[in-house]
């Protein structure tokens, strides 16, 4: 809701993807013949920069806030509150998704459904190490170094699963099935990890 | 009857002490006043109290209960108001209240309620960035009263707060377990019928409010 009223990060992040985009196209000289196997690369450089951003401030702001404090001061269990806090940014990212795959893109539902996919690992995981990071000063420069490793899987599967779903080479059944196991492993992982980073 | 047990709580930040074995017994119904100056503990003291952080040693036992095991259902009995509101500024007044009802899964009916308590009723649709600074503390006080809770935390709830606002705590401490940190002896000693003075994170003396004052 927050979000919504103050429409402080969705304009940016979708502008920052669409700019991304423009620059790889005009840097890649992007066509019809080598966009299958250049566009999966170029769209999830764009998403994973645009999702550290959407998930540095998911955390920051509650911490700036004392809103965090406020929230598990009602006994809410932190787990739900984490897995709230990472379906907003998460959500915020499929808006960036959106605007990525309708630029220039021909959607498919294996597409969408592979990059949906891969954003609910990368989203717990994003969280999961910006609530950690929240308090911070050198946070802007930690999360990408504890993240970015962590995010490869996926960036792999899922740039699989793009190229493959985008007519290029590449098993798009085996991508999904590793995205799924990923997702699995990182939802449970990080919501067990969650009482331990926000509330002690 | 306690309802509120401090045993040798201390704890550390790195290598300095925030508090030094503070012993603190609050019976039902009892309103204690924290005291001390800048850094002197209360803070970490409250929060440790409130459950929002685990002590380095010591054991706290709040309504029977050990409040560094059972922290989660202790908080449902808790109302703690922090240094800052801790409020969304984006969201109204109203809203706040309403979000922290559905996280306590308190009645969204308490929301006018407590507004009217607080006396934001007319500004119950202004965002919370809009608010001045003592109105945003009235909010955050109606907050932590929002769930009926038996014992109350409060750290400076008198900052920013006018005369009505201090009526406001004279209401919510009515019939609770209370204890609050100031810097004000003169509210200290109105609202509380004991006082505990904390110097760098020791107990410097504690009693009737008219010995702390002597």
């Amino acid at each position: 809701m927050s979000e919504w009223r103050t429409r402080e990060l969705v304009p940016a992040l979708a502008q920052f993807v669409v700019l991304a985009l423009v620059i790889a196209n005009f840097g890649f000289q992007i066509d019809s013949r080598n966009a299958s196997a250049i566009a999966p690369g170029v769209l999830w450089l764009a998403l994973v920069f645009a999702g550290l951003i959407a998930f540095g401030r998911a955390f920051a702001a509650e911490r700036e806030q004392a809103t965090l404090e406020a929230m598990l001061m009602t006994g809410a269990p932190a787990s739900a509150i984490f897995a709230g806090k990472a379906l907003a940014a998460g959500l915020l990212l499929v808006v960036c998704e959106a605007v990525g795959l309708l630029f220039g893109v021909d959607v498919s539902a294996g597409l969408v459904g592979a990059v949906l996919l891969a954003t609910i690992g990368m989203a717990a995981l994003g969280c999961l190490f910006a609530a950690m990071v929240a308090q911070l000063r050198a946070r802007e420069l930690l999360l990408p170094l504890l993240t970015l490793p962590l995010w490869i899987p996926f960036i792999v599967a899922g740039g699989q699963a793009v190229q493959s779903a985008m007519g290029g080479s590449g098993a798009f059944d085996q991508a999904v099935k590793l995205l799924l196991d990923f997702d699995i492993l990182f939802v449970v992982l990080t919501s067990l990890a969650a009482r331990f980073v926000l509330d002690d | 009857m306690s309802a509120l047990v401090a045993d040798r709580l201390s704890h550390w930040f790195g290598s300095e002490p925030a508090l030094d074995s503070v012993d603190l017994a609050v019976d039902r119904g009892d309103h204690v006043a924290i005291l001390g100056e800048n850094g002197a503990g209360k803070t970490t003291l409250l929060r440790i109290l409130a459950t929002a952080m685990r002590p380095s040693s010591g054991k706290l036992e709040i309504m029977g209960l050990d409040a560094l095991r059972e922290r989660r259902r202790l908080r449902g009995r808790i109302g703690y108001l922090a240094h800052a509101p801790g409020l969304y500024p984006a969201l109204t007044a109203a809203e706040n209240l309403a979000f922290f009802c559905d996280l306590r899964g308190a009645d969204r009916e308490r929301v006018p309620e407590m507004l009217d308590l607080a006396g934001l009723s007319e500004v119950a649709r202004k965002r919370a960035s809009e608010l001045s600074r003592g109105m945003q503390q009235r909010l955050a006080i109606a907050r932590a009263v929002l769930h009926d809770p038996l014992l109350l935390i409060l750290d400076e709830p008198d900052a920013s707060l006018d005369a009505e606002g201090s009526e406001l705590l004279v209401r919510v401490m009515k019939d609770r377990t209370t204890v609050l940190a100031t810097h004000d002896q003169a509210l200290a000693t109105r609202l509380c019928q004991r006082t505990v003075v904390l110097r760098k994170g020791r107990v410097l003396g504690a009693g009737s409010r008219l010995r702390v004052v002597q």
